[in-house]
């Protein structure tokens, strides 16, 4: 671990909307490789800082490197999960997840290998001729999970993705998500509002400020996967999380 | 009984139950003097298939006012729906076109059949004219609406793929727009086909909208009505067959219902 490279370098990073100051001067680095969960109170900004990361909304200063390059989604394999559905509607569940192979240009035997797989990991097999319309909601974002790795993402941004899940679904989501990370081996940045889900997935949980919004602290998560919710360690570290986030 | 059968089958007892009351109404009230009951209708329809009204027959008739028809709508079509995306991707072109289709969208066809006749003289052309105003409006602006009603969030899920501008015009917004192009090409089939009587009152001496002005100006009425079962079973078929290639191509829309 302590070896990898940086994959994500964040300097400077400031983001104004006219002169409300959202975004305060972060710096971070993410490692290759790492799980990183964001979390903040609520309003902190906490989607604006996503979207700054990748260049959705333009920051207002500073400089984000991926690889050492500033960021672009043309040119990086980056995929972004979001809080709504994005399930393309006018398409089948397979051509969901082929989406970002096409747009990428990607051979079509690798793109097919890769749709199998991950048709496959989600357990939509059976549903790929389905359109988003027929599907549930858990469903829904499994195919969004599956857009988003089947590209092979060396960044993926996922934005609570699962905020609107009830508990069950959650866990089950959760699981499959660290399957599919430790599978991959791709860099993760998961923004939740959730706390237990932030000790749940995470290798490193970063905690930002209310706003104007910069980087309280960045804590390590030791416990060892699968994680148990009611440990001692667990509820030790969720207090912990829980004391830095307390604004009041 | 499936939910198709079963709409089949109330839509055949609502067109039996209004053909008797027609029936009865004709054979017992004042009506029978201004109207010919429906089996006289019908017959007269079917026999001509085989015997002319005119100088064709009702085969003739109906091709040649779908000749009429189809022309303009495809022409109204394909320029309504370019001008739609146009509008609707450029503001530039918005803030040009939109008073002027406006402006015009809300005058009748019928209105223009005068400067139709000015310009196009009595020729086919100032049908086409006519049918292409009832047409292509209704197009622009649904398309138009198409356009404006791509889902942001599929923008920025389709950028964050890695998606360029065009790819992002092709794989979300045209998508996304093609629903509103079947219901505006729908709604103006429906129109075009209404405006066919009018089209008609042009001078022509064929079609079934020439059916009912000949059928007038001779004072027949079963002549007149069968010009409007004419109007009313082609109109049912064209929408059905245009509502048949919309289950298809927007099955996603469909398929959820």
């Amino acid at each position: 671990m302590e070896n990898k490279q940086p994959k994500v370098k964040v300097q400077n990073l400031t983001k104004k909307f006219g002169d409300l100051l959202v975004l305060d001067n972060l710096n971070f680095e993410v490692k290759e490789g790492e799980f990183l969960c964001i979390v903040g109170p609520t309003g902190c900004g906490k989607t604006t800082f996503l979207n700054s990361l990748t260049r959705l909304y333009e920051p207002t200063a500073g400089e984000i490197l991926v690889n050492g390059i500033p960021v672009d989604p043309k040119k990086q394999n980056i995929s972004y999960i979001f809080q709504e559905y994005s399930s393309f509607p006018w398409l089948t569940v397979e051509q969901n997840i082929r989406f970002g192979l096409e747009i990428k240009k990607t051979p079509k035997a690798e793109a097919d290998a890769n749709v199998e797989e991950m048709l496959d990991v989600v357990g939509l097999t059976k549903f790929r001729n389905y359109y988003p319309s027929q599907l549930s909601i858990s469903m829904l974002q499994r195919v969004a999970i599956a857009r988003a790795f089947a590209t092979k993402p060396e960044l993926l941004l996922m934005d609570e993705p699962y905020g609107q899940l009830d508990i069950d679904l959650r866990f089950k989501l959760e699981d499959e998500l660290i399957k599919l990370w430790k599978k991959t081996g791709t860099t993760v940045l998961f923004i939740t509002h959730n706390i237990e889900e932030a000790v749940y997935l995470s290798q490193k949980i970063m905690v930002l400020t209310n706003k104007p919004t910069s980087v309280k602290t960045v804590l390590d998560n030791p416990l060892p996967l699968p994680r148990d919710v009611v440990s001692e360690e667990f509820v030790k570290l969720r207090n912990k999380v829980t004391d830095l986030i307390r604004w009041w | 009984m499936g939910e198709k059968q079963k709409r089949v089958f109330f839509g055949a007892i609502g067109i039996f139950v209004f053909l008797c009351i027609w029936y009865v109404a004709t054979a017992l009230t004042a009506l029978g003097t201004v109207m010919p009951d429906p089996i006289t209708v019908f017959t007269g329809f079917f026999t001509a298939f085989v015997e002319p009204i005119g100088t064709h027959s009702m085969t003739m008739h109906i091709l040649i006012s779908l000749r009429r028809m189809l022309v303009p709508y495809i022409a109204g079509g394909v320029l309504g729906v370019l001008v739609g995306i146009l509008m609707g991707w450029y503001r530039v072109a918005d803030a040009i076109l939109m008073p002027y289709i406006q402006m015009i969208r809300p005058i009748p066809p019928i209105a223009w059949i005068p400067l139709s006749i000015v310009w196009f003289g009595f020729s086919e052309g100032s049908k086409y004219f006519l049918i292409f105003l009832a047409c292509f409006f209704t197009i622009a602006l649904t398309t138009y609406n198409g356009v404006h009603s791509v889902d942001e969030t599929l923008v920025r899920a389709a950028r964050m793929l890695g998606a360029k501008d065009n790819q992002l015009f092709t794989s979300i917004v045209l998508p996304t727009t093609v629903p509103y192009i079947f219901s505006g090409l729908q709604v103006a089939l429906g129109s075009a086909w209404a405006t066919i009587v009018a089209a008609e009152m042009i001078r022509s001496s064929e079609g079934v909208g020439w059916l009912i002005i000949s059928g007038q100006e001779t004072g027949d009425m079963t002549q007149i009505m069968v010009g409007i079962v004419a109007i009313a079973l082609t109109g049912l078929l064209i929408t059905s067959i245009m509502r048949g290639v919309e289950s298809k191509l927007c099955a996603w829309t469909v398929r959820g219902k």
